[in-house]
């Protein structure tokens, strides 16, 4: 199996803090991978560094066979990108984004522009094409960054909480979007604490938790004897068996 | 139902009130403006007073009132968070008709520092021009006339506006206010000083048409009943009768609308960009294709669109003008002042990733060598030469008109390219090096703690600017000192243009691979706001 992503002992410290600890991974390529793992287990940081936007204190990250650092010009126009936390140009519409996007990505103007259209269309975007993004909600945000991240038709792409403070029809589109690009041949990498959709998208799941790779594999790998991927998952960070109500007794009806 | 006038009332002074139950700090803030706006008050009215008897005392005080009338109706837009209740969707759950929430929110405007203010002046305005005891019963009619014409004035604003200040645009808005403020107290620096030199006479025209304006209208009946020209005195004030009354069936005409539709703030914003389908500008058709003309076209847009940069565009532009222009106007000026606007509007090239914010990830996405940054920079730079070397030519053909030195034309411009390109190489290379993050809300340029990062980029780098001109201000001082000289100084258009280019080229060149090296840490510098 090649893999799509392979990252060599990767470290990562802000001052004190270690935020990604030694990682070694191999994504298989063709798949749809999630990356889980709860709050500050160093999701974010990891995909900052592994798609460049981020400057690992040491290792090595190589995406389809090339190196990010040494050969960031075979690398950046073969991922696409959808970060967490971070700004889109919002003072654009929906359309001049994907069209300064395109541009700047080196495609030809009327390639662009036709993309473009099409997904807006796809993502049900096309009624608010011409309206800046600063003024979109949160899902219709999500939708746009997709569609940026997609317009170049990149070999890997990497999605950080795609799915975050999005409503359900949304997520729906951009699930239907992502499970037909997977079907082409194309990885996708995202990274969510929300285990029910990890499970029921992803084929390869790596755990994180305080900085390292926890557990990594297929669905069933990862799954193992437990009966979801929940259980499995509070299982290998630890968080089982942590009862919640035990010094809450006086909680709830009846007895004040 | 009871009178809800007492009530409101109540409500604006426990607003006033907690204004004093903040920090310490924020609380000698608030004492110490209350009491600086008071005692300008006090010396407005004692002024006015002593202007009593002068010949253009009746078109002082008619421009101050209509002043005063502009101050409170550009008050709510650019200060929208000034008067909780002047929002009346605050109000809108309680069970009140129009026609009594009209009155009670009227009286309540009438309590404040602002009103107060506005009193002792038209007060003063009315003693500095009232002569006899029916000119002094006209002058307490013309007062509250007045007093209220202003309050209704920004309540109807405010009303008519609400959905403007609540919602982003609102807030795109109140970033220019503190440049509304620099600008006018320019404009009203310079007038004074005009006035200073050559006397209140030239107020008379402006005053003439003014005295038919309400509420400046109430205040010129005062003169008129002086005069003794009572049939005008009364078409004046009625035009302010008429004024207020018209105000306030706008204003209640809006409130009713407001209270009795749903809060749209988001509705609205929908409908809105539904029906504006945006044209293309044809911009694009103009600049030149690939990543060059894509990165103009976005640093363009930027300029008009994104609060923050529009601010600091507008802001040098318009001190750019301002400050040659207004010292040739005083006969004081230097035709060297000119090249003032080439500085300013030089400064816009720093920290250029800064005003990106960290959507300078789509950006650093984008660059994988030394030679997309270079291309990413110069289309910058070249957005910015769009705008500032028309805008420098002119400012220095303005300047040389005003001061009628036009043989000093040429060597002026020469100087003001090679600052230009002075300072856009600077620029270049301290974004580069010290980009920092440019918070998006509120009033600061710099985020917390990169304040030491900025002095560094824009200081340092204005040093280093004048430093790298010092040739071409060199030659000019030679040229200009020496026997003979004066007549090859045409050169220094040809050489300052051709040294400003050159030295652009290479800032570009010099910064091009520090910006491809550093693209991680510089997203990181500019996340931070």
């Amino acid at each position: 199996m090649t893999s799509a992503v392979s990252v060599r002992g990767l470290w990562k410290r802000f001052g004190q803090q270690v935020a990604v600890a030694g990682i070694d991974l191999d994504l298989p390529a063709g798949k749809f991978i999630g990356l889980v793992g709860p709050n500050g287990a160093g999701k974010t940081t990891t995909l900052s560094m592994i798609t460049g936007l981020l400057r690992p204190d040491s290792g090595t990250v190589s995406v389809v066979g090339h190196d990010v650092w040494q050969d960031p010009v075979d690398v950046k126009a073969r991922i696409g990108v959808l970060p967490e936390g971070l700004r889109l140009f919002e003072r654009l519409s929906g359309r001049e984004l994907l069209g300064y996007t395109g541009r700047l990505r080196g495609l030809p103007g009327p390639e662009v522009d036709k993309r473009a259209s099409q997904l807006l269309d796809v993502l049900d975007l096309a009624g608010a094409q011409h309206k800046l993004v600063v003024d979109y909600s949160t899902g219709m945000r999500k939708k746009i960054g997709l569609a940026a991240a997609l317009l170049h038709n990149p070999e890997v792409l990497f999605l950080d909480e795609p799915f975050e403070g999005v409503d359900p029809v949304s997520a729906q589109t951009i699930r239907g979007v992502l499970e037909r690009y997977t079907a082409s041949g194309a990885t996708v990498v995202f990274s969510s604490h929300v285990m029910e959709l990890v499970e029921s998208l992803c084929d390869w799941v790596a755990v994180m938790a305080a900085g390292r790779i926890r557990a990594h594999g297929t669905l069933a790998e990862v799954r193992g004897e437990a009966a979801s991927l929940q259980e499995a998952f509070l299982e290998l960070v630890g968080a089982n068996g942590r009862a919640a109500g035990s010094d809450l007794d006086w909680l709830g009806g009846g007895a004040r | 139902m009871t009178n809800p006038t007492p009530t409101i009332v109540r409500l604006k002074l426990s607003l006033l009130r907690n204004g004093l139950r903040q920090s310490a700090g924020r609380r000698a803030a608030y004492v110490a403006s209350a009491v600086v706006v008071l005692l300008f008050a006090v010396l407005q009215l004692l002024g006015l007073i002593l202007l009593r008897g002068d010949a253009h005392a009746d078109s002082v005080v008619v421009i101050l009132v209509a002043v005063l009338a502009l101050g409170w109706a550009v008050m709510p837009l650019f200060f929208p968070g000034g008067d909780e209740t002047l929002d009346p969707t605050r109000l809108v759950m309680l069970p009140l008709r129009p026609r009594p929430l009209v009155r009670a929110l009227l009286a309540a405007s009438l309590v404040g520092i602002g009103p107060l203010f506005t009193l002792c002046l038209v007060a003063g305005s009315v003693v500095a021009v009232a002569d006899g005891g029916v000119a002094y019963v006209v002058g307490v009619i013309a007062v509250v006339l007045a007093l209220l014409v202003c309050v209704a004035l920004a309540r109807a604003v405010a009303a008519a506006n609400i959905r403007l200040l609540t919602s982003r645009k609102g807030r795109d808005l109140a970033v220019l206010s503190g440049l509304v403020i620099a600008v006018g107290a320019q404009v009203v620096n310079f007038g004074a000083q005009r006035l200073g030199s050559s006397g209140l006479a030239q107020l008379d025209p402006a005053a003439d048409v003014l005295r038919w304006v309400p509420p400046a209208s109430a205040v010129g009946a005062v003169r008129s009943v002086s005069e003794g020209s009572y049939g005008v005195a009364v078409l004046q004030l009625a035009l302010s009768v008429g004024a207020l009354l018209g105000l306030i069936a706008v204003w209640s005409r809006h409130l009713t609308r407001l209270m009795t539709s749903p809060d749209g703030s988001t509705l609205q914003a929908v409908s809105e960009a539904a029906v504006r389908e945006r044209t293309p500008t044809g911009l694009a058709r103009l600049l030149p294709a690939g990543r060059t003309g894509t990165v103009m076209e976005r640093s363009l847009r930027y300029v008009w669109r994104d609060p923050k940069t529009k601010a600091a565009w507008v802001t040098s532009l318009a001190i750019g003008l301002i400050v040659p222009l207004f010292n040739a106007l005083q006969g004081t000026g230097s035709i060297y002042f000119a090249c003032f606007a080439a500085g300013m509007l030089g400064i816009q090239m720093y920290n250029q990733f800064g005003q990106d914010t960290s959507a300078f990830w789509m950006v650093a996405l984008t660059i994988s060598s030394p030679r997309d940054a270079y291309v990413e920079l110069r289309g910058r730079a070249l957005a910015l030469l769009l705008i500032t070397l028309p805008y420098a030519a002119l400012v220095t053909v303005l300047t040389t008109a005003l001061l009628g030195d036009w043989p000093k034309l040429p060597e002026v411009l020469g100087l003001s390219f090679a600052l230009l390109g002075a300072m856009l190489a600077t620029g270049a290379w301290t974004s580069a090096r010290f980009p920092y993050s440019i918070p998006q809300e509120g009033y600061k340029n710099v985020a917390p703690g990169q304040a030491g990062l900025a002095w560094i980029s824009i200081f340092g780098g204005m040093i280093a600017a004048a430093l790298l001109c010092a040739p071409v201000i060199a030659v000019t001082i030679w040229l200009n000192v020496s026997e003979g000289g004066d007549a090859w100084t045409w050169l220094l258009l040809p050489a300052g243009a051709g040294y400003g280019a050159a030295i652009t080229l290479l800032g570009l060149r010099l910064a091009a691979p520090r910006t491809a090296a550093r693209l991680p840490e510089i997203l990181m510098a500019v996340s931070k706001g």
